[in-house]
């Protein structure tokens, strides 16, 4: 055969192989969202090609229409173009080639550093591990903030919410729990432990202003996080349709670490506007309405995406850190009650505290890790155990000895070790410490001392304390981690080293 | 102009009115029902008409195999694909062939909303997608 006799042989090929596609013309468009006539065959959660690069996914089958929400470009659609069925569910790309890289709802990507190759793509949407395929959680997901990890412990496969109003520091806690998994990965993969396992993070942005989303890749980027980061891109501007979708392309890549034996952490940010935007395609595709005008099976899109975080029996796990908006610290609203509900417990952040400056705003009478705590590590038990106890005892009597002036010896002093530890649990931004670092400092403090200190000093006392383990005694930091505990012949190293620190600092 | 619910629902009720014990469209019942309209001046007449006149189109199209063709098609093949397309779903179609020089080659078929494209343009086009996808 001559080439030319082949491509005509291929010509023929291609054009005698009939398709059959079900089509629908488009009756009306609005806010991502259109109303299609046809469509007869087209199955729930189908996707639907529109004319261009638009991909509708069919989520409303009436008797005379079909409701389809529609990602991509939906600026050059107009009524009566016609649509057609594709047979597949909507899938996103999924795997390692992703690390790094922005995307948007539908895993395209959106940083301007070219095509992404991945190899592998899996549906958006997915039934749950059921029961019987996951296991307990049983290991931590440190967040490199002292005051979660020693009192709201964190483990692999869990779902803990972050809560509080705007500005509270929500972003931060989870922006920051990312960047200390990068910073575990470095050194862990650093030794060649086959036994290490890494975290990989997932941040999806819902409904966020695209200088915020920025300004969040610029942080990771810097902290040298960003090459275990995913990140998943729905800003505001976006239709409702990609900012409904996003959480859920996040979700199936997420479950690919876990599916392949690996470890992966995903941050919602936030669910509160993903319902606003449910609510918004609800609202067109006129469902019916509820409480706060959410649609009735709100409860069961957030209920059926944090069910995807599990640690499965013989493979890896996807833990989940959800973010939910409040307003005025209002925990009893429709969307947070729904959300504590489903989770396994709260981060809850305070306006109040945050204005005093105690930052991270942690409510610690109202946060909870219900799981958690068979994930913590023997060492953060043995030096923080009592932490929560008595930081909760703190904000009792502090609020009660507002009224009396004269206190008795005991509560005084109370008093000022509970002033003392919130002081402690103080931490800037980006500022991530590792947990055996976090163990000396604790230590410090349950040994007393930071006692003899003035207030204002402890913050820069025990930054100088991390500093001198960092540089100057590594070892014991590296066997705190690879003990995970305090036995007596490391407690009696840290006390030697404690002692040397003391001696370079100033007298008081 | 949008139907209302009512509106939507009536049209349809009409529409079936308009089915012969055949489950064909039947003209005389058509022209009756038609006829009812114009008498009785419902409410929202003109957003009736059009929703009903949709129910009318639909079930035009799925009772015929539009047969869209680039060159030319015999008599016999015609017969060929309505005979296909009436045995594929149970029911009379009757074909309409019409010329579409626009696909190149080959045949496109439409009965109702299911579309068969064995053309050069479709064949072309999905290799298009496949490729910038
Ligand atoms: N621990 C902290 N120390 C100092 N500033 C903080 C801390 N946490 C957050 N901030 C600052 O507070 C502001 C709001 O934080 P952000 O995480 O964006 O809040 P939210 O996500 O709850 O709206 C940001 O400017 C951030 O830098
Ligand atoms: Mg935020």
């Amino acid at each position: 055969m001559t080439v030319l006799e082949q491509v005509e042989a291929q010509i023929a090929q291609l054009s005698n192989r009939a398709t059959k596609r079900n089509t629908g013309t488009i009756r009306s468009l609005a806010d991502g969202v259109a109303n299609i006539e046809g469509l007869s065959d087209v199955m729930y959660n189908e996707m639907v090609s529109f004319p261009g690069n638009a991909i509708g996914i069919a989520l409303n089958l009436a008797q005379d229409e079909v409701g389809c929400i529609i990602l991509g470009d939906i600026a050059t659609l107009k009524e009566g173009d016609e649509v057609q069925t594709t047979g597949k569910l909507l899938s996103v790309p999924v795997g390692k080639a992703l690390l790094g890289r922005v995307v948007d709802a539908l895993g395209r990507p959106v940083d301007g550093k070219g095509p992404i190759d991945s190899k592998e793509a899996c549906p958006v949407e997915r039934i749950a591990p059921g029961i019987i395929a996951r296991k307990s959680v049983s290991q931590p997901v440190f967040t490199g903030i002292t005051a979660i990890d020693s009192m709201i412990p964190i483990g692999r496969g869990q779902r803990e919410l972050i809560i509080g109003d705007r500005g509270t520091g929500k972003t931060t806690i989870a922006i920051d729990t990312i960047i200390n998994q990068a910073k575990i990965n470095k050194v862990g993969l650093a030794t060649g432990d086959p036994k290490f396992r890494p975290i990989y993070s997932i941040y999806v942005a819902v409904g966020q202003k695209n200088s915020n989303i920025v300004r969040t890749i610029a942080t990771l980027e810097t902290a040298g996080a960003l090459e275990y980061t995913i990140i998943v891109a729905a800003p505001a501007a976006d239709n409702p349709a990609n900012q409904y979708i996003a959480p859920f392309a996040g979700a199936a890549m997420g479950e690919w670490f876990m599916e392949n034996d690996m470890d992966a952490l995903i941050i919602y940010d936030d669910l509160s506007k993903h319902a606003v935007a449910y609510r918004q395609i609800s609202l067109i595709l006129k469902r019916p309405s509820g409480r706060e005008a959410y649609p009735g099976d709100v409860f069961y899109l957030h209920s059926r995406l944090l069910e995807r975080a599990a640690r499965l029996d013989g493979k890896g796990s996807l833990t989940a850190l959800p973010i939910v908006e409040t307003l005025a610290g209002d925990i009893s609203a429709y969307i947070p009650t729904n959300i504590i509900s489903i989770t396994d417990g709260q981060i809850f952040l305070e306006t109040d505290l945050f204005n005093q400056g105690t930052r991270p705003a942690v409510s610690v009478g109202l946060s909870v890790s219900r799981v958690g705590s068979a994930a913590q590590i023997k060492a953060t038990k043995q030096v923080g155990g009592k932490l929560k106890g008595e930081l909760a005892q703190f904000r009792e009597l502090a609020a009660f000895a507002q009224f009396g002036s004269d206190l008795d010896e005991r509560t005084r002093k109370q008093l000022d070790r509970g002033a003392r530890i919130v002081e402690l649990f103080k931490q800037p931004a980006s500022a991530p410490i590792p947990i055996e670092q976090q163990c000396v400092t604790l230590w410090a403090m349950q040994k007393g001392f930071y006692d003899a200190l003035e207030i204002k000093n402890i913050i820069p006392a025990a930054k100088s304390l991390r500093e001198f383990f960092a540089t100057r005694k590594d070892p014991i930091l590296a066997e705190i981690r690879a003990k995970s505990a305090l036995d007596k012949d490391l407690e009696s190293k840290i006390q030697a080293a404690v002692d040397e620190w003391k001696l370079t600092q100033p007298k008081a | 102009m949008k139907a209302d619910k009512r509106t939507t629902q009536f049209a349809r009720q009409l529409y079936k009115l308009s089915l012969g014990a055949d489950g064909r469209l039947s003209s005389e019942r058509v022209a009756a029902v038609l006829a009812c309209i114009e008498k009785t001046k419902p409410a929202r007449a003109l957003a009736l008409l059009q929703t009903y006149h949709r129910h009318l189109a639909a079930e035009v199209g799925r009772s015929q195999a539009l047969i869209e063709h680039a060159g030319p098609v015999s008599d016999a093949l015609v017969a060929q694909i309505a005979a296909a397309m009436t045995k594929k779903y149970n029911r009379p179609i009757t074909p309409a062939p019409k010329p579409a020089p626009a696909l190149l080659a080959g045949l496109r078929i439409r009965v109702g909303d299911d579309l068969y494209d064995a053309s050069a343009h479709g064949a072309l086009e999905q290799l298009a997608t496949a490729t910038t996808a």
